[in-house]
């Protein structure tokens, strides 16, 4: 069960602000999504299960060199000084 | 030779290369043809027609010139909006990157390039490759070609229609759940989604970054085969990405071991079922062995691939704060936190759902739960088929288990719309590769045949297709248009 | 005072590293314009992905094993994520111990002294946000946040030690030989300006643990823990309930002050880093890296002691500062007397270069130069000047940067070996000491007198053996 303060958590830690719309049909919808995902419970706790992960050699890995890449990377919200403003804090 | 537009890839640059036409005839008509189709589909987002043209110039100049062309010159090639194309908008099919230029190619827009092919244009998809019919995509939806009314599929909703109405020669679709699966499927062409890490998915604007692969779409094996050679290989610019070995086209199909997923088939609508079995039963004629078998971890499959999918969204969807790109919202109003929830507010209801739904799933107390147990379940279905792959050569079932349907039939209902993807999450999540091939019609409504092999198998799943493909002679062209 | 408990969480960052964790951009960030040593990757653009830096790997390796941690066969990434200005994924590519993957250090252990160890509970490797600063005032203040991705992505290493520290010299002691084993490593400059942080966590008589953060130097860690311990003891006094919260330390009015509470609580939501495989070590990779990697101070102490026969306490003062004991085993290369060439760095050179001892490259600029020491120790121990005419001409080479044998030359400081003008030096000191003389004759002590004598007569050149061989003789000849 997905509770309105259970969402307006959920909207916090990820950044989002809902319409009124979304607010209003968001608990249900997401609440037959969890329902739906918990057939997961089904399976086995069992810590012996090897994850089967990708795996890389530490030498197929990246020299350490440096390579500046040219050119602007940042275009909008520069101070002269070249920092980029972002909203007060507070 | 009706019209230029339907020509193959391979019978382009060989018609370029025999002299029978200029580049530039081909993608003159290519560009009449997108002028009078593209109202009714709406496949692309941008278009570069003036570029287009000008490289196509230049390759007769070159070809005149007796220099190289390319073994893709003159083959025009639309990419799906997720993929980072240099100085062309890449929207992502989001407000959120509405005016996004990037400064950079993907590693497979830079090989396309290299090998003389033609950017096109960025083609319509579901927000953030999040959804099965563009019906999601923040500008508009794409219609499918066989039928208006009807949706392409998606997310490369775009990349599907566009190939399948003749314009583009072929396109670049991303994979993540069914993404090139499923518009193929729907717009009666190939597609293939590859093992994952055998294409670099630098420049591949990520959703769920462990699941999906760039791959093309195309109107034939022959096609799938040329681009994948160019755009495979391992990349330093990813990490996941690993060397392959080419494919080749060759007619050695017989003596495959195929086995049919009895749980596809079980899942599946009568009409999509009757094709599938017919279509099993030429795999028999050209000499392969075919038989029914089960999966037993399948029904957890779905509910998986949305825990994995949506978290690993949630994260990779963090960065869209609006400070460094992104659309025109002046900062001096707002403080940090809502500036950023307000920015965000902007992404369409399918994202935030998603975003919702990873969070939730990645919060403490819940981890256990639900991601380390899609994990494990990703591990154990990836076990339990590379030992099927031991017995059998090929895994077969229908892409979709459902015709194409109407817009706004599962739009309403999340969960109805999850449910399309139920037979091409399992690639995913094992990171097998899986092609789709067109397969029959019913009332006019395309039905896909889905053919999985072991990770880097590539070359019996085309040794299939291009037996079948020659053996059941679909059409290829949609009528309506 | 009792049952104080303090932990440690250390972010270094491995400033020998040419180029950032998971780009190509410079790693040393310092002096340049904002937001110019920026790529795509390290901004956070679309579609770009981390590519780790090999070289990370092994020094973050090597300062595990340094620190006694146990290395597993295999590492993995995590993502950490939460949203803030400076951090361009809003998500931070971090190290995770749990399900059985462990960081690239851990359960490790690092020896104060003979009596106490601190248990290391683990070593991370992560990546450094971008700064932040602020239009006009501080933190606390309404302005626009000033955003600067110079050193995002930039590698750390994260060192985090369980509460066994009992008292802040403890916890200062444990940093310097930290900062002295880094140095060994040649992995990371604690002097360089922003390259440790330091988070403290205090608790008194068993209570709630307080965390102080933003301590941005080792050396202002101490005065922080005092603080904080005194400020705990005083509420406890008085009753007063001390909370487990986050307080920040403000170096100008030298106080800890509780910083916003219910923000710094986050759902860090850790899952693998998907971009970044399971890395292999490989078997040998450990082993390789002990048998390759620099030595590390107790290493060379051993060295020291057994190897140059250097005593204890030397071999100490030596080690403790390590460009003082490089430039010692370089002028050894030139002349190889260690004990005597040891003794005159820990004393008279030592002395004269004590007020630079904390700019990173104090010895670099120096105009002495190990050939000058091996020179004047080779003088001394062939007898041509004495210690204190040594340490005259060590004074002239710091400015003039001369030849040890020049500046003697010039200034006539060679040791008088010579008999006669020796002998001329006696009989002006017997003319002018008569009643020492006539002491002389029965009493040792008035012998010595005269040898001062002489000594100061010849400005301290007079080679002391020669001119007590020449007095006793003179005294001889008169006793006759």
């Amino acid at each position: 069960m997905i509770s309105k303060d259970e969402l307006a958590y959920l909207a916090k830690i990820s950044k989002i602000e809902l319409s009124e719309d979304e607010a209003e049909k968001f608990p249900k919808q997401l609440e037959k999504t969890i329902e739906y995902i918990d057939i997961l419970e089904e399976l086995s706790s069992d810590d012996s299960i090897v994850l089967d992960l990708q795996e890389i050699k530490l030498d197929e890995l990246r020299d350490d060199v440096i390579k500046m890449s040219g050119g602007r990377r940042i275009n909008k919200n520069l101070t002269e000084d070249g920092f980029l403003k972002g909203p007060k804090m507070k | 030779m009706s019209n230029l537009y339907d020509l193959l890839g391979h019978e382009v640059v060989e018609g370029i290369k025999e002299g029978l036409f200029t580049a530039e005839e081909y993608v003159c008509s290519v560009i009449k043809r997108i002028e009078d189709v593209e109202s009714k589909l709406n496949s692309f987002i941008s278009l570069d027609s003036e570029g287009a043209l000008s490289s196509a110039k230049l390759i007769d100049r070159k070809f005149k010139e007796k220099e190289n062309i390319g073994l893709l010159g003159g083959v025009t090639v639309g990419i799906k909006d997720n993929i980072s194309t240099k100085d062309i908008r890449t929207t992502c099919g989001s407000k959120l990157l509405e005016d996004y230029v990037p400064s950079y190619d993907g590693t497979v827009i830079r090989h396309l390039k290299e090998n003389g092919a033609i950017i096109l244009g960025k083609l319509n998809l579901d927000e953030f490759g999040m959804g099965s019919t563009t019906e999601y995509s923040r500008f508009m939806p794409t219609h499918n070609p066989w039928n208006l009314d009807y949706v392409p599929g998606g997310s490369s909703g775009g990349s599907g229609a566009a190939v399948a109405a003749g314009e583009c020669t072929v396109s670049l679709g991303s994979d993540t759940g069914g993404s090139i699966r499923c518009p193929a499927s729907f717009c009666s062409v190939v597609g293939l989604k590859p093992t994952y890490g055998k294409v670099s998915r630098y420049g591949l604007i990520s959703y769920a970054n462990s699941l999906e692969q760039i791959g093309p779409i195309c109107r034939s094996v022959k096609d799938v085969v040329m681009i994948m050679n160019i755009i495979s290989g391992k990349d330093m610019n990813d990490n996941t990405s690993m060397s392959s070995s080419p494919i080749t086209i060759n007619d050695k199909s017989n003596n495959l071991d195929i086995a049919i997923i009895k749980e596809l088939i079980d899942g599946s609508d009568d009409a999509v079922t009757r094709t599938i079995y017919s279509t099993s039963e030429k795999f028999k004629e050209i000499g392969c062995e075919c038989n029914e078998i089960s999966v037993k971890n399948l029904n957890y499959a779905l509910p998986s691939y949305y825990t994995l999918a949506s978290a690993e969204a949630s994260s990779n969807l963090a960065r869209y704060d609006n400070l460094r790109y992104g659309f025109d919202l002046p900062i001096d109003d707002y403080k940090w936190d809502n500036y950023f929830t307000s920015v965000r507010k902007n992404f369409g209801e399918e994202v935030k759902r998603r975003i919702l739904i990873g969070s939730y799933v990645l919060s403490s107390g819940y981890y256990s739960k639900y991601y380390l147990k899609a994990r494990r379940l990703r591990s154990l279905l990836r076990l339990e088929l590379l030992t099927l792959f031991k017995k059998y050569d090929l895994l077969i079932g229908p892409t979709m288990p459902i015709l194409p349907f109407k817009f706004g039939e599962k739009i309403d209902d999340p969960i109805k719309m999850y449910l399309v993807d139920i037979n091409t999450v399992i690639a995913n999540l094992a990171g097998i590769p899986a092609i789709s091939l067109p397969a029959g019609f019913s009332n006019g409504l395309p039905i896909g045949l889905q053919i999985m092999a072991a990770p880097f198998e590539e070359q019996k799943l085309i040794d299939a297709s291009y037996a079948l493909e020659n053996t059941i002679n679909i059409q290829r062209r949609p009528n309506l248009i | 005072m009792s049952l104080v408990m303090i932990g440690l969480e250390i972010h270094a960052q491995i400033t020998a590293l040419k180029s950032k964790l998971f780009c190509s951009c410079r790693g040393n960030y310092r002096d340049l314009k904002p937001n110019t040593n920026i790529c795509d990757t390290c901004c956070g653009l679309p579609g770009t992905l981390p590519i780790i830096n090999r070289k990370a790997i092994e020094y973050s390796t090597m300062i595990s094993i340094a620190l006694g941690c146990k290395i597993p066969n295999k590492i993995m990434f995590y993502r950490k994520n939460y949203f803030y200005p400076d951090l361009p994924k809003n998500f931070q590519i971090t190290q995770y111990n749990v399900y059985g993957f462990s960081s690239i250090g851990a359960e490790g252990i690092f020896e104060l002294d003979d009596s106490k160890k601190i248990r290391i509970t683990r070593i991370q490797l992560e990546e450094d946000p971008g700064r932040i600063a602020y239009l006009e005032g501080g933190m606390n203040v309404r302005n626009s946040v000033l955003i600067d991705y110079n050193r995002a992505g930039v590698a750390l290493i994260e060192i985090v030690t369980e509460p066994d520290f009992t008292n802040p010299k403890e916890v200062r002691l444990f940093l310097n030989k930290l900062s002295l084993t880094l140095e060994h490593l040649g992995v990371c400059d604690t002097l360089l300006e922003g390259s440790v942080r330091c988070d403290v966590n205090v608790s008194i008589k068993g209570g709630n643990k307080v965390e102080i953060k933003n301590i941005n130097s080792f050396k202002e860690v101490e005065k922080a823990i005092n603080y904080e311990i005194t400020r705990q003891n005083s509420m406890f006094n008085r009753n007063i309930k001390i909370d487990s919260e986050t307080r920040h330390w403000d170096d100008r009015k030298k106080i800890t002050f509780k910083a916003r509470s219910k923000e710094e609580e986050h759902d860090y939501r850790y899952f693998p880093e998907p971009d970044i495989p399971v890395i292999i070590l490989g078997d040998n990779f450990v082993s390789n890296l002990q048998d390759h990697m620099p030595e590390l101070p107790n290493q060379r102490f051993d060295r020291f002691v057994s190897k140059y026969k250097l005593s204890e306490h030397t071999s100490n003062i030596l080690i403790n500062d390590k460009k003082l004991a490089d430039f010692f085993e370089s002028t050894l290369k030139v002349y190889f007397s260690p004990v005597e060439i040891a003794n005159f760095l820990i004393t008279d050179f030592k002395s004269l270069i004590q007020d630079d001892i904390d700019s990173s490259d104090y010895l670099r600029n120096l105009k002495v130069k190990p050939e000058h020491i091996a020179e004047l120790v080779k003088m001394i121990e062939g007898n041509k000047i004495s210690r204190i005419t040594a340490k005259d001409i060590l004074v002239n080479i710091f400015d003039s940067g001369k030849l040890p044998s020049e500046v003697a030359n010039n200034t006539n400081a060679f040791k008088i070996a010579d008999e006669k003008t020796l002998m001329d030096a006696v009989e002006s000191v017997f003319n002018t000491e008569k009643s020492a003389v006539e002491d002389a004759r029965t009493n040792h002590e008035a012998i010595n007198f005269l040898l001062g004598k002489v000594m100061k007569f010849t400005n301290g050149r007079a080679d002391p053996k020669i001119a007590m061989r020449l007095i006793n003789n003179r005294l001889n000849k008169s006793n006759r």
